[in-house]
This record gives C-alpha cells, sequence and structure tokens, in this order.
C-alpha cells in the first residue's frame, strides 16, 4: 500500500509543474497545456482518497473533471483563436488592453 | 514561438510555483501522521469500472458504495454541448464579410456558405479543389 | 365604530396626493392638476367639517400615530407625529381647507385661464403647502409644529418665486426664506429647550409641557434649568425662544419686512399663504401653546407690545402704497399685529375669532385684487385704476365687504373680532399699564386701517377711470366670480359666530358660539379651554364708567368712531372723479413711509457690519468642512491612481500575484494552526 501523503506529494507536484508553465511561458497553448497539468493534479488527489475511503464518489467524480476540463480545452482553443485573429499572435503577454 | 527566443521568456515567475510547492510539501509532510489508518481500498472481485457506471446512472447494483450522479451526467452532458457550440463560435468570427473559419476548406474562404470567387471565375476554373 | 377622527391623517394625506399627481403627471393632466388640487381639499374641506361637527358633537381627539424616535437613558425622549383635535384645532382645519379650496377654484382663472406656463410647479405647491398647512394644524407636539412649520415655509418660499424667470420673485422668494429662517432658528432652540426643560413638547394632557410648567411653577413638579436659573426667568425664555419663529412667520415687527415683497408671487398664493393661512400659523401657535404663554406675564407683556406697535406701525405704511397688493400686505401685517396684541393681553378667544374672520376677509379681499389684476392685464398701481365699480360688480361688491370688515365697520365680521380684541385689551390694560400702551396702539390703527382700506377702494373702483386698460377691462369668468362671492357673504356674515357685545348690552344669553366653542362648552381637552387659560393667565378685569356694559358700549363707540372718521377722511379725500396725490402733502413723512421707515435699508446695514462673522462662518465651512470632505475624497483618489497600476492587463502578472497570495495565506495558515 502507498501512503496517501505520497499521492498528494504527487499532486502538489504536478500542480506546480502546471503552474511553473503559466508563469514562465508566453504562448496561449502552452499554456491550455500547463492547466490540464492542473486539473489533472487535482483528479489525482480524487481517485487517490477515492481508494483511501473506498467509496467510488471520488472517482465518479475525477471522470467529470475530465469533461469538464475537455469543455475548457475546447472553449480555450476558441479564445486563443479569437486572440490570434486580434493580436496576430498567441502570445498571452501582448493581450494586455484589458486594464484601466 | 517567442517562448523559444532566448531572453524573450523570464523564469524567474517560475520561482513563485517552486516556492508554493515548497509550502505545500512541507505542510502534507507535516501533517501525514494524520494518514494512520491503513487505506480502505475496494472489496476483492467487485469491478470497479461496472460500478462507476452504476453510479453514473444512479442503478443500485454495485457492491461499492457511491452517490447517485444522474443529474450530474445529464448536466455534463448539456455543458459540453454548450462548451462545443461556443468553441465554435469563438472561432468562427466575422470579419468584413469574410468568415475566418477553423472549418474551411483547402484555405479557400467562404463568403456566406459560398466559396469565394465562384462568381467571377470561369466554369472552368471551378473544380479543382472542389 | 368609524368616526371623523379615523379621517384626520386623510385631512393632510388628501392634499399630498394632489401635490404628487400634479408633480409628476400634472403636464398630461386637465387644468395642468386643478382639478385634483380642487378634489383633494374640497375632500379634506368636507372631512374637516365632519370633524368639525364631531367636536361640536362633544368629542376631542388626540392619537399617536408613528413614533420615529425612542430615546434610552433615565430620561429618554420619544419624538412622534400626532394629531390633537380639539375645538382650536378643528376650527382651523375647516378654515385652512375652505380657502384652499376656494383659491384652487380661484387659481383656474388667475393661472389656467391667463396662459400661465409651468401650471402642474403651481398646483403641486399649492398641494405640499395645504398638506403642510394641515399637518402643522393637527401637530399634537412642538417638534411635529415645527417640522410642518419649516415646510409651509419651504412652499411659502417655492412659490413666491414661481415667476422664476423674471428678476423680482426670486429675490423675493429668497428674502420671505432668509427672513422667517431666522425666525426658526430661535423657534428650533426653543423647541430644543422646551425637550431638555420638560423631556416632552406634547401640547396636551396631564404630561404637556404647558401642564408640566404650570405645576413647575407652583412647586410641585421639577424641571431642568440651565445653571440653576429660576424656573420663571427660564420660561420667560423659552418662550421667547419660540416667539422668534412665530413674529418671522407671522411677520410681526421687526421681521415684517419678508411680507410685503412677498406679494412678488401669484396673486391666490398671496391670498393663500401671504394672508390667510401661513401667516396665521405663528398666531395659531402661540394659541396651540397659550397654556405655556399665559404662565410668563413679562412674555405676555411682549406679545402685547410687539402686537400693538405692530399693528400701528404697518398701518402708516399702507397709507401712501401705490400697488394693490402692498396695501393689502400691509394690512396683513397690520391685522396679524391686532391678533398679537390679543393673545399678549390675555384675548384667547378674541385673537381667534380675529383669526377666522380675518382669514376670511383677507382671503376675499386678495382674490378681489386678483381679478383687479386680471382686468387691468397684471397692472398693479392703483393710479392706473378707478372706475371699475360699474364694470367689475361682483369684484366691486364683495371687495367693499371685504373693506368694510377689514376697517372694521358695522356689523361686519372684521367689527366683531377687532372690537373684542380692543376690548379684551382695556380691559386688562386698566390694571396692566403695559397693556393699555398695546391698546392705545391698536386703537391709533383703527382710523388709519380704515383710512389705507377706502383710499384702496375708492382709488380702485371710484372715479373716473385712469388708463386706456381701466376704461375697458378685461372680463372675469365664473371660477373668479364663485370664490369672491362665497368670502363676500362670509365677511360680512362671520360675526354672528361671536356676538359677545350684543349678548352684554342685551343680555341675551349664548349667542357667544366661539366662547362657548374654545371654552370646552360641546367638547375639548382637559386643560385646552379658554376658561382654563383664562384662571392661569396674569391679568385682571378692570371696568370703565363704572361697570360692563358702558365699557363694551364705551370701547365699540370709540373704535366705530375712529373707523367711521377714516373712512369719512377717504371718501373726502379721493372719492372725486380726479383723485390727486394728497399723500405729497406729507412731504418728507412720505418718503419715510413710502421706505417702509428704511427698514430694509437699515437690515442691509446690519448685514453689512456682522459681515465678520458671516465671513469667519464662510471660512470655516470652506476650510474645515468643505476641507474634510474634499481631504476623504483626494486620499481615495490618489490611492485609486497608486492602487491601479498592479492592474498591468497582462496574464503572467496577474496569475503570479495569484500564486504568491496563496502561498502567503497557506504559511499564514499553517503557522497559526502548527501544520508544520
Amino acid at each position: 500500500m502507498v501512503p496517501p501523503e505520497y499521492y498528494l506529494l504527487l499532486s502538489s507536484g504536478l500542480f506546480c509543474i502546471g503552474l511553473f508553465g503559466i508563469l514562465t511561458r508566453r504562448n496561449a497553448l502552452y499554456f491550455l497545456m500547463s492547466v490540464e497539468l492542473m486539473l489533472n493534479a487535482a483528479n489525482i488527489n480524487l481517485v487517490a482518497f477515492s481508494f483511501y475511503w473506498g467509496n467510488l464518489t471520488g472517482q465518479t467524480f475525477a471522470l467529470f473533471a475530465i469533461a469538464l476540463a475537455a469543455a475548457e480545452v475546447a472553449v480555450g482553443i476558441g479564445i486563443i483563436l479569437a486572440l490570434y485573429r486580434n493580436f496576430g499572435d498567441v502570445d498571452v503577454m501582448q493581450a494586455a488592453t484589458m486594464r484601466w | 514561438m517567442t517562448d523559444d527566443e532566448p531572453g524573450s521568456s523570464s523564469r524567474k515567475p517560475g520561482l513563485a510555483a517552486v516556492a508554493l510547492f515548497g509550502v505545500l510539501a512541507a505542510v502534507v509532510l507535516g501533517s501525514a501522521s494524520g494518514f494512520s489508518d491503513p487505506a480502505a481500498g475496494f472489496p476483492a472481485g467487485e469491478s470497479i469500472i461496472h460500478n462507476i457506471g452504476y453510479a453514473l446512472f444512479d442503478i443500485d447494483l454495485g457492491g461499492i458504495p457511491s452517490e447517485g450522479f444522474l443529474a450530474a451526467f445529464l448536466i455534463i452532458a448539456i455543458a459540453l454541448d454548450v462548451a462545443l457550440d461556443s468553441a465554435v463560435y469563438l472561432a468562427k468570427q466575422e470579419d468584413e464579410g469574410r468568415i475566418i473559419s477553423a472549418l474551411t476548406d483547402g484555405g479557400q474562404d467562404i463568403v456566406d456558405g459560398e466559396v469565394a470567387g465562384t462568381t467571377e471565375t470561369d466554369e472552368t476554373d471551378r473544380g479543382g479543389d472542389r | 365604530m368609524v368616526t371623523a377622527f379615523d379621517y384626520v391623517p386623510a385631512i393632510v394625506l388628501l392634499p399630498f396626493v394632489s401635490f404628487v399627481v400634479a408633480l409628476f403627471l400634472g403636464k398630461n393632466l386637465p387644468k395642468k392638476g386643478a382639478y385634483g388640487g380642487i378634489a383633494a381639499t374640497a375632500g379634506s374641506l368636507l372631512l374637516s367639517i365632519w370633524v368639525l361637527f364631531a367636536v361640536r358633537g362633544g368629542g376631542a381627539h388626540q392619537e399617536t400615530y408613528w413614533t420615529w424616535a425612542e430615546g434610552v437613558g433615565s430620561q429618554p425622549f420619544t419624538l412622534e407625529f400626532g394629531a390633537l383635535i380639539d375645538p382650536l384645532s378643528a376650527l382651523m382645519l375647516v378654515i385652512v381647507t375652505l380657502i384652499a379650496t376656494l383659491v384652487h377654484v380661484f387659481s383656474l382663472g388667475y393661472m389656467n385661464d391667463e396662459g400661465e406656463r409651468d401650471l402642474p410647479r403651481y398646483y403641486a405647491g399649492l398641494g405640499l403647502f395645504t398638506a403642510s398647512m394641515l399637518g402643522f394644524v393637527i401637530a399634537d407636539n412642538l417638534l411635529m409644529a415645527f417640522m410642518f412649520f419649516e415646510l409651509v415655509g419651504l412652499c411659502s418660499f417655492l412659490l413666491i418665486g414661481f415667476h422664476f424667470r423674471e428678476e423680482g420673485p426670486p429675490s423675493a422668494a429668497k428674502k420671505a426664506f432668509l427672513v422667517t429662517r431666522f425666525g426658526d432658528y430661535f423657534f428650533l432652540v426653543g423647541v430644543v429647550a422646551v425637550f431638555a426643560t420638560f423631556g416632552t413638547a406634547a401640547f396636551a394632557g396631564a404630561e404637556s409641557f404647558p401642564a408640566l410648567a404650570e405645576g413647575a411653577l407652583a412647586g410641585n413638579v421639577d424641571v431642568w434649568t440651565p445653571g440653576g436659573l429660576d424656573v420663571m426667568t427660564w420660561f420667560t425664555v423659552v418662550g421667547l425662544l419660540v416667539l422668534g419663529g412665530v413674529m418671522g412667520k407671522s411677520a410681526q415687527f421687526p421681521l415684517h419686512t419678508w411680507l410685503p415683497d412677498a406679494m412678488e408671487g401669484p396673486t391666490p398664493v398671496s391670498a393663500l399663504i401671504h394672508a390667510a393661512t401661513m401667516v396665521a400659523a405663528g398666531v395659531y401657535l402661540v394659541a396651540r401653546m397659550y397654556g405655556f404663554y399665559v404662565l410668563t406675564p413679562t412674555t405676555m407683556g411682549i406679545i402685547a407690545l410687539v402686537g400693538g406697535f405692530t399693528a400701528l406701525f404697518a398701518a402708516t405704511m399702507g397709507i401712501v402704497k401705490e400697488e394693490l397688493k402692498q396695501v393689502l400686505a400691509y394690512s396683513t401685517i397690520s391685522q396679524y399685529g391686532y391678533m398679537m396684541l390679543a393673545l399678549g393681553s390675555g384675548g384667547y378667544v378674541a385673537a381667534v375669532f380675529h383669526l377666522t374672520t380675518h382669514a376670511f376677509f383677507k382671503a376675499l379681499l386678495f382674490l378681489g385684487a386678483g381679478s383687479v389684476i386680471i382686468a387691468m392685464h397684471h397692472n398693479e398701481n392703483m393710479w392706473d385704476m378707478g372706475g371699475l365699480k360699474n364694470k367689475m360688480p361682483v369684484t366691486y361688491w364683495t371687495f367693499l365687504a371685504g373693506s368694510l370688515a377689514l376697517a372694521g365697520i358695522f356689523p361686519f365680521a372684521g367689527f366683531w373680532s377687532k372690537d373684542e380684541i380692543l376690548y379684551e385689551a382695556l380691559i386688562h390694560g386698566l390694571n396692566e399699564p403695559l397693556i393699555l400702551v398695546g391698546y392705545v396702539f391698536g386703537l391709533l390703527a383703527v382710523p388709519v386701517t380704515a383710512f389705507y382700506t377706502f383710499r384702496m377702494v375708492f382709488l380702485t373702483f371710484h372715479g373716473n377711470a385712469r388708463s386706456e386698460t381701466a376704461r375697458n377691462p378685461e372680463p372675469v369668468r365664473w371660477n373668479v366670480k364663485g370664490p369672491l362671492s362665497v368670502l363676500g357673504v362670509l365677511a360680512a356674515v362671520t360675526g354672528v359666530i361671536n356676538m359677545v357685545p350684543v349678548q352684554k348690552v342685551l343680555g341675551i344669553e349664548g349667542i357667544d358660539y366661539l366662547h362657548l366653542w374654545l371654552n370646552n362648552h360641546y367638547g375639548g381637552i382637559e386643560g385646552l379651554s379658554s376658561h382654563h387659560y383664562a384662571e392661569i393667565g396674569p391679568y385682571s378685569s378692570g371696568t370703565l364708567f363704572g361697570g360692563e356694559v358702558a365699557t363694551v358700549v364705551a370701547g365699540a363707540a370709540v373704535s366705530l368712531g375712529l373707523a367711521v372718521g377714516g373712512l369719512l377722511l377717504a371718501w373726502k379725500l379721493y372719492n372725486v372723479a380726479e383723485p390727486v396725490e394728497h399723500t405729497d402733502k406729507l412731504g418728507g413723512a412720505k418718503s419715510l413711509l413710502y421706505n417702509n421707515y428704511y427698514q430694509d435699508e437699515f437690515q442691509v446695514w446690519l448685514a453689512n457690519r456682522t459681515r465678520g462673522v458671516s465671513g469667519g462662518a464662510d471660512t470655516f465651512d470652506q476650510g474645515v468642512v468643505d476641507g474634510v470632505v474634499n481631504g476623504v475624497s483626494s486620499v481615495s483618489l490618489v490611492s485609486g491612481d497608486r492602487i491601479k497600476r498592479i492592474q498591468t492587463g497582462v496574464v503572467g502578472n496577474y496569475a503570479l500575484l495569484l500564486t504568491l497570495s496563496l502561498t502567503a495565506l497557506l504559511v499564514v495558515f499553517a503557522l497559526i494552526g502548527g501544520w508544520f
């Protein structure tokens, strides 16, 4: 049996890798991939604790999270397209017009 | 893209993510003693995939405890549909009469559902990539 | 069982509804809200008459509708709105609603038919005024009275300045507002003093402030006084403070200067507000809290002296005025002086009597003047009139009735009430020199009043026409003649409600209805009767020529003789085909009178002398009060300008901030919760 704290370490590691990508990259597509990593970090926790408590709710919920990630990617890709059309690039640092 | 050019992107903000990992790891390891019980696990001989299927449709057949997810299942179905539609809508933006669409065929611009150029070009020019 | 008293709030609310309707829907209504105003005031009139009959049937009513502030502590004050219906307020309700209804009808002729603009604003103002005035009349405590007192002042301001596009009215409105507000300032201090002293401001009941004051003077009740001041002295001070508001509102010397200028307002407004009702608010207030005033002889003496002096002082200025409404304005000041004289000399009933008759005949005179002004195409100069008698018979005869009443000629209403005032002042003055001085002032004002009244009548209606418009006056319609006729009859016959001289001379009992009415003969509230006031009052009566009857006859004969003398002098000088300006013979005195004894100039001089004080107040306001407000807002402005830099719009920065904040939050929680 793997102790649960290792699952937590794994998931927080995965989450922080995703966050690292978001913080350092400028390409919107990398952003999307990083967000996928962060979402799946959450899924790891769901599945791990589903096993820990012997209850399937967590696993089922992870399925829903995956479905939502798919929806999010669909919208995200659309936004990236709009971004490209408006700024001629997918560099998220250039799209800085929504401020004061 | 710009990321690949040296110096165009700073790695420094990534330190924040590393710091966050440090804090999270410290918290997890500090509280690891809370998990003294061994994991309950799933009973042997039960098919987890089958049980997930039962849970999704609120069918009370499985041997693993779970909650019913029928309503959530239907809602997520609608949400996915909406997401798909909105993705298509976002991608298909009208620009000075031309629809720059993700669904272009062969690189040709589509004007009002018709292929651009059909009105000007000769009969002989048609075909090809159509 | 539903009684008339259940509908008392409706009396106030009906005109208020008409105000709201006229304000928001007036543009789309036929006659721009006039019908709504007429319906509302007529409804209030009917309800008021019902209330009057309920009081006649032995009823009286006091009810608290809403307690809007409750204090805490050992001696909590409660601030509330309530109604007090006793014979005095019931009578006043009928007077106010009757005049208001007639003025609304008259406005159809004066405003609508003359094609004035902004009529919804006009009718909204009238509605709000009527509602506020009625609220003032039914008020059952001093604070509520004060609030409605201010509201009627506001309405007066709004309506005087109705023609705000011209130069005069806005200036007159400001003057009226400021001068009355100067008096109200003292009134407000007085209200606070009453609360501080008695812990209540109720008018009626065993726990009311007049009752407590009576107990305090008898030594039965302990009240707070500042610095251990003698109770009598302190009550005198409080009474005089409240009197400040009264003198401003009822245009008593030296705060009378606003009323003649208020004539810049539309004539129906002058009739309703600046003659019959709002100006009466001051006198009504004194009558309302008369149980407090009679306790302090000094205050009573001051009231009597100020009243008598104002009566004579204003009358002399009325002699030389050339404009119709100016004469009436000064006569209004003068007549309210009489009422104050009556109140100050213990003639409570006489004052209310004169208030009633004056409301009728002065509203009549103003509406008559309005009719003349319509006919003369808004030329108010009497020297351009003349000979209107035959062209406007209804206006002439009703105006004549009002003038006879004003001059105090037997048997018109004004004779009875003025005679009773002078009689009360005389019998009480025989033992009290100060009151006797007031009586002499009042008596001297009688011939002056008769003279200027009939100078006005003769110049306007008699002789030959002195201008083209006077030869061909514009006709007036039913909506002008109707109210005039009603008031004309009332001005002639209202005297019968209180025929005290007849009762005393001929010995017919029971025809002094107003005395019985105000003495709670029919119904009323304990402690608010004229009998009670006379008991606790400071005066005793004296008689002349060895008997009451002789005193009555002598007093009436003297005042009537003086009035007729004034009338005959006016007749001789001005009832000729081509009158000349006899006032020119007065020389320097004329210009003194014409310029109102240079009162306005004196007040301007006074204002300039005190400019240092107001300049200091202005500096304080600009520097400290506004400075704090501006400082607070500039802090927000500057800090907002700095903090907005965080919002770069670059998504990476937001993500970094989120991450750092989350890390910091986690660290804080972990440290507090001991997670490590």
